[in-house]
């Protein structure tokens, strides 16, 4: 049990890594003026989606599987809110993208 | 920065590179947090009170827990159980009082199964032809004047007898087939020991009528209580509790192995009692009440208590077990919550940390001396004050809704009470394994052990403005599906549904050549 559990959070670790360098990677090809509390409201909205996602799927594994999907669709709700937000936010002030 | 003229020329930059493969890493670790959330939930060592069986005796630090004051506070004058006052025992008086069940052979009686060292036994189907409750004079004192302060009783009592009984068993035999797997797992857990004689003598023989031996000094009484809470723990024991003896929670009636069947004066040598509790089978325990049986976990800690019994004996020292397959002398809950084991729920059982209300206690009373524990808060009372969960799903109504306990005094003690009587209608009313434990199992704190329900009982805890608790409530009620209360009925008033739908391994078509008519059509498999 452990030792899956060390498996995957090095996985997990290393593609964190992989989503952290795209999308540094994403913000200059889109010229978006990032600095720390933008990097910040990204992260926690990112972070949402993974922690609201593995909630709704803990749930169905515990076999409410209505429940899941209830927990589901109010996670698609709420982060396509904040998403559209953050886009928002991010996109208002940009140079020009990078090629 | 400007780029090299032959970068251009590239078929894929590194930017473009890290573009797509941060987009790649993203959607599998979306897939990975899924998946790891899917093994989380449907992992079977989060099974609440099952996480392991380790060297830790508890799994929960109660030191951090304890509450100041006494385990219940006393209202009125304190006074013991008579036998008619419980409505599993009065079933034996009643039966005595039947023309009908005179007429049986090894006729049942609850009272004398429970004296008699037997513990909890099913009531047989009753005879064929009508039933005739006999009228309220029929019966003596002191069940006389204890009817006619209590004419609901009466009728619920006469209502049981002349209709559910009879249907139950016209019932029963209807859908048999379709029952006779978890017939079979709640009737192999059914074994039994009985106690023959009174505890002066039983509590200090071993083996094969054997006395025991000196007692064997220990260290000190932390010590007696360490490993008394280790060796009970690893037999079998999710959670241990030490206390000592309080004369007002003890039966004042047949005394068990004793031949007099009146009140009694409790044993000098009972001086501790050693409190501990194990939960129900997971799967089984969520398809309550017509899939499941009591007696797995009423087996695991009767057996659990007769090798702790033994093991306590073969140490010098005298104990009798009180288990549900050997019978009780003292009455469970309040010892559980003077011990520290838990706290006392709306629905009148007892909820710990680690199994909410999910589990079957035993108990062993000795002389021998141990360290004590403290009664516990970890919020239980006030959050039962708002959430109503299990009174919501009460197919008896036997829960109160009364918004707390303050007024309520029984036998001198303020504490929830249920309508045991009414409670003890539907369990006859129920098919499968017989018996009720809906409100064990909906109780929001026996939900499972994942890192989920884990993190949200701590945040309870923590919570002194029950803003957590309120909000838990709220999302267990509006996300998660269950039954109306109706729905457990049998027809025409309800379906006999469960809590949840059956595991694979009680669904009798999965396994078994025979013709099995569900009786839910529409909902079951």
């Amino acid at each position: 049990m452990i030792t899956n559990l060390v498996i995957f959070a090095f996985l997990v670790g290393l593609l964190t890594g992989a989503v952290l360098v795209g999308a540094h990677s994403w913000a200059r090809s889109l010229g978006l003026l990032m600095n720390w509390w933008k990097w910040l409201l990204s992260s926690f909205w990112y972070f949402l989606l993974l922690f609201l996602l593995f909630t709704a799927f803990t749930i169905i594994g515990e076999g409410e599987v209505a429940a899941g999907l209830k927990t589901l669709g109010f996670s698609v709700v709420l982060l396509v809110i904040l998403g559209a937000g953050l886009a928002r936010l991010l996109l208002t002030d940009r140079r020009r993208p990078e090629s | 920065m400007k780029e090299k003229p032959d970068k251009k020329e590239q078929p894929c930059s590194r930017r473009e590179f890290f573009k797509v493969g941060g987009a790649v890493a993203a959607g599998l670790q979306l897939g990975a947090v899924a998946g790891a959330g899917l093994a989380a939930g449907k992992d079977p060592s989060t099974h609440s009170g099952w996480q392991h069986l380790g060297d830790n005796t508890q799994f929960v630090d109660r030191s951090k827990l304890i509450r100041k004051g006494p385990a219940f506070h006393i209202v009125g004058e304190p006074t013991r159980t008579l036998r008619h006052e419980s409505a599993f025992e009065r079933q034996g008086i009643i039966m005595k009082n039947m023309q009908q069940y005179k007429d049986m052979i090894n006729s049942f009686d609850a009272g004398e199964e429970r004296i008699e060292g037997r513990g909890n036994m099913e009531a047989p189907d009753p005879p064929q032809g009508p039933m005739k409750y006999p009228p309220m004079d029929a019966f003596e004192e002191p069940m006389l004047s204890w009817y006619k302060d209590r004419p609901d009783l009466y009728e619920a009592d006469k209502v049981r007898m002349e209709e559910i009984m009879p249907r139950r068993a016209r019932d029963s035999e209807t859908y048999k087939e379709y029952y006779t797997l978890i017939n079979a797992w709640s009737g192999s857990w059914s074994t039994r020991e009985p106690i023959t004689e009174p505890p002066e003598v039983s509590d200090f023989k071993i083996g094969q009528g054997r006395k025991i031996g000196d007692p064997m000094p220990f260290k000190s009484p932390a010590h007696a209580s360490r490993l008394i809470k280790k060796v009970a723990h690893h037999f079998g024991a999710t959670m241990v509790g030490i206390t000592t003896i309080e004369p007002d929670w003890h039966y004042d009636f047949g005394l068990r192995g004793s031949r007099d069947k009146g009140s009694y004066k409790i044993p000098e040598h009972w001086k501790y009692v050693i409190a501990f509790g194990i939960p129900h089978q997971w799967e089984q325990a969520n398809s309550n009440p017509n899939m499941a049986s009591s007696f797995d976990a009423y087996s695991r800690s009767t057996i659990a208590a007769r090798r702790l019994e033994t093991f306590i004996k073969s140490l010098g020292y005298p104990a009798r077990r009180h288990s549900p397959m050997d019978g009780y002398d003292l009455i469970g809950v309040p010892y559980l919550v003077k011990a520290g084991l838990g706290e006392q729920g709306r629905h009148g059982i007892a909820i710990t940390p680690e199994t909410g209300a999910n589990f079957r206690s035993a108990y062993i009373t000795t002389n021998l001396e141990m360290e004590i524990d403290q009664p516990i808060d970890f919020g239980v009372e006030k959050f039962c004050e708002h959430c109503q969960i299990c009174a919501d799903l009460c197919p008896s109504g036997s829960i109160s809704r009364a918004p707390n306990n303050h007024e309520m005094n029984h036998r001198g003690y303020r504490h929830w009470e249920i309508n045991q009587t009414t409670c003890y209608n539907f369990w006859m009313q129920s098919l499968g394994g017989m018996g009720c434990r809906i409100c064990l199992i909906a109780c929001p704190y026996s939900r499972k052990a994942n890192w989920l329900h884990t993190m949200a009982r701590k945040a309870d805890t923590a919570d002194p403005t029950l803003a957590v608790a309120k909000s838990l409530t709220y999302l267990q009620k509006s996300i998660f599906d269950a039954p109306e209360a109706q729905d457990f009925l049998p027809p025409p008033d309800g379906e006999y549904a469960n809590f949840r739908e059956p595991p694979e391994w009680l669904d009798v078509q999965n396994y078994l050549d025979i013709e099995a008519r569900p009786p839910r059509k529409d909902r079951m498999p």
